[in-house]
């Protein structure tokens, strides 16, 4: 995994002690610099350094500003953390009711509604839905600012008004896709015969929908939110680039500008953790949810 | 003879299906009277199971049509409020299903699902209601009830869920107990078990039966009336020892291995009838048997559709009948 991030930045064309530099230096000065950021040693020294490094946790220094890239990492987690949840929030918010109603009547206006707008959803970009966003509430409407971050602590309004469009335009889609995954689950639950003999019992519908068809629909859920939650955080590199959102996806992308390795290695690296983590607490969550996985 | 408990009448049931509407029950008409337990047998695709589906609803609202009238202690369950029916089903009527594989929720212990149906139908305390659990899991033989309770299906044998879901059925007392192919899963001791704690019950509290079954050696046991279903009609009824003893209809009597075998004298293996029941989709005109009938013995068979009649010298309250043409002629 180490090895293919760090073979593929390695590929990338451009110098990036010629970038840092700017257009006038010397070439003693070019030497240097590139003797202390290590690069003129063989790739597989390097590869070995970085790797070696980064095991400990130290991901190296950026070529660009000087500080360490866990720091610049540190700074922009938070920020791409509160954009991805509450995108996820935005998506369930949408894809529960929305693939609930439509497995509970299928067929009918709303579930055709439902599918129409869910196929647009996973259709659209999200970039474009960003910048549509922000054309209607921030230009026409003028209800919300168009971007930037202000942390929570400082300004709880002002947060939350800088929040809502990124968060939609990156909770739109997955909620879309978890919207199809919430009707065919339900619709597949709906049709088992121990929901049959929970009506003949006589248990009150509700409760035969909480306890007998949303509780087994939940298992092929949350294997999709967490591939979904996985998406969202490294998949709002676009959206925090049009609203100028601090995060990770942002110091990404203008390591990818400077060729500033460090940073863009450690970043990857990052984003693939991530991922793992939430496979892993996507598994632990399915022993809590069916007892014939966890009791194995 | 008392107030029958469950009258049905003329109940018919069609399903949308994609290859056109499937005629799956018949007017079906016949009564259970308290106490009284009646076996209910015929081929699978008979509309057996359809037909006590039917009763309590359970039949998908967008494709099922369920027309005629089933009263239940005097209530039709067919014109009944859901609200209303939610509270019949269960103390009213208790179901065991068939399957006891896919009949239970895999991700609730069985405790949990015993307890949800008492308190679904009266304030019952949750300790109450775990006492009582246990106690029906040790009616219904389960060994270890206190600690079975506490289990998740898939954790028991197949013999053993089969008998959760009998208990499940049971945990409210039901006024009429529905058991579809209830202890086929079972063996035989255990099954012996299950039929003494329902001939208990029936003894104790008037409970009546709907038994069905395609075993007909358990229907000689427990059965006081039989009813034989095919093409989703009824083509004979009666006693249990008028229909398993002097069986009229050539169903009945190949579904009892009864008749005599013309093509193949020597041929000593199990009787089977050739052929299998008629698509529900496309029902003959005349006798629904017609197609695989060895006797056809009337021109009618072929275009008119046989009435169910008096056979025999039995009448009185419990009269046999078939729907036949070839009765009179062809009885031994």
């Amino acid at each position: 995994m180490s090895v293919l991030v760090f073979s593929l930045i390695h590929m990338v064309r451009g110098d990036p002690v010629r970038l840092a530099l700017g257009t006038r230096y010397s070439q003693e000065t070019y030497d240097a610099l590139r003797e202390r950021s290590g690069l003129d040693l063989p790739l597989v020294q390097q590869y070995l350094t970085w790797a070696g490094r980064a095991v400990t946790g130290d991901l190296g220094v950026s070529f660009r500003s000087g500080d360490t890239v866990t720091s610049l990492i540190g700074e922009r987690l938070p920020a791409t953390l509160t954009l991805a949840l509450a995108a996820l929030v935005v998506a369930l918010v949408i894809a529960l009711p929305l693939g609930m109603l439509s497995a509970l009547h299928p067929r009918s206006l709303i579930d055709r509604v439902a599918t129409v707008v869910s196929q647009i959803g996973i259709s659209v970009p999200d970039f474009w839905l960003s910048i549509m966003l922000i054309l209607l509430f921030a230009g026409v409407l003028g209800w919300l600012p168009s971007g930037g971050y202000v942390p929570l602590t400082e300004d709880p309004l002002g947060w939350l008004q800088r929040l809502v469009l990124p968060a939609i335009a990156v909770g739109v889609v997955s909620g879309s896709v978890i919207t199809r995954f919430v009707r065919s689950s339900m619709l597949e639950a709906l049709g088992q015969d121990h929901v049959r003999t929970a009506q003949a019992k006589g248990v009150p519908t509700r409760q035969v929908l909480t306890w007998h068809v949303l509780r087994n629909a939940l298992l092929p859920l949350v294997t999709v939110t967490g591939v979904q939650l996985a998406y969202l955080l490294s998949g709002v590199v676009v959206v925090e680039i049009v609203f100028s959102w601090p995060g990770l996806g942002q110091l990404a992308y203008q390591a990818v500008r400077d060729r500033d390795f460090p940073v863009l290695q450690g970043s990857v690296l990052l984003f693939a953790l991530v991922f793992l983590v939430i496979n892993l607490l996507v598994d632990l969550l399915y022993s809590r949810i069916d007892p014939r996985i966890a009791r194995r | 003879m008392t107030a029958p408990l469950l009258e049905v009448e003329d109940l018919r049931v069609d399903l949308r299906t994609p290859r056109g509407t499937a005629h799956v029950v018949n007017g079906l008409s016949y009564t259970v009277g308290p106490g009284e337990t009646v076996a209910v047998v015929g081929e699978s695709g008979s509309g057996k199971s359809v037909s006590v589906l039917a009763l309590l609803g359970l039949l998908p609202e967008r494709t099922a049509t369920v027309t005629g009238r089933a009263l239940l202690q005097g209530e039709d369950l067919l014109t009944m409020a859901p609200e209303r029916l939610r509270r019949v089903r269960g103390p009213g009527v208790g179901m065991v299903f068939q399957d006891p594989m896919t009949s239970l929720n895999p991700v609730l212990t069985v405790g949990r699902q015993l307890t949800e149906g008492l308190r679904a139908h009266g304030p019952v305390s949750k300790a109450a209601a775990r006492a009582r659990a246990v106690e029906l899991l040790g009616e219904v033989g389960l060994p270890d009830p206190g600690r079975a309770v506490d289990r998740y299906p898939h954790e028991l044998s197949g013999g053993m869920r089969q008998r959760v879901v009998i208990a499940m059925a049971l945990a409210n007392s039901p006024a009429l107990l529905v058991a579809d192919e209830a202890t086929t899963a079972l063996d035989v001791t255990v099954q012996a078990q299950i039929i003494d704690l329902v001939e208990r019950l029936q003894a104790e509290q008037g409970t009546g039966v709907i038994w069905i079954t395609h075993d007909l050696g358990v229907v000689a046991g427990i059965a006081d009336r039989v009813l034989v279903m095919y093409g989703g009609r009824c083509v004979e009824d009666g006693t249990v020892d008028d229909v398993l003893e002097r069986p009229v209809h050539p169903y009945t009597r190949g579904l009892l291995g009864a008749l005599p075998d013309l093509a193949t004298a020597d041929d000593a293996d199990l009787a089977t009838i050739p052929g299998t029941p008629p698509a529900p989709t496309d029902l003959p005109a005349g006798c629904v048997f017609w197609p695989r009938c060895p006797v056809r013995g009337d021109a009618r068979c072929e275009t008119e559709q046989p009435p169910l009649a008096v056979v025999g010298a039995g009448g009185g309250e419990l009269p046999h009948r078939a729907a036949t043409w070839c009765a009179e002629g062809e009885a031994s």
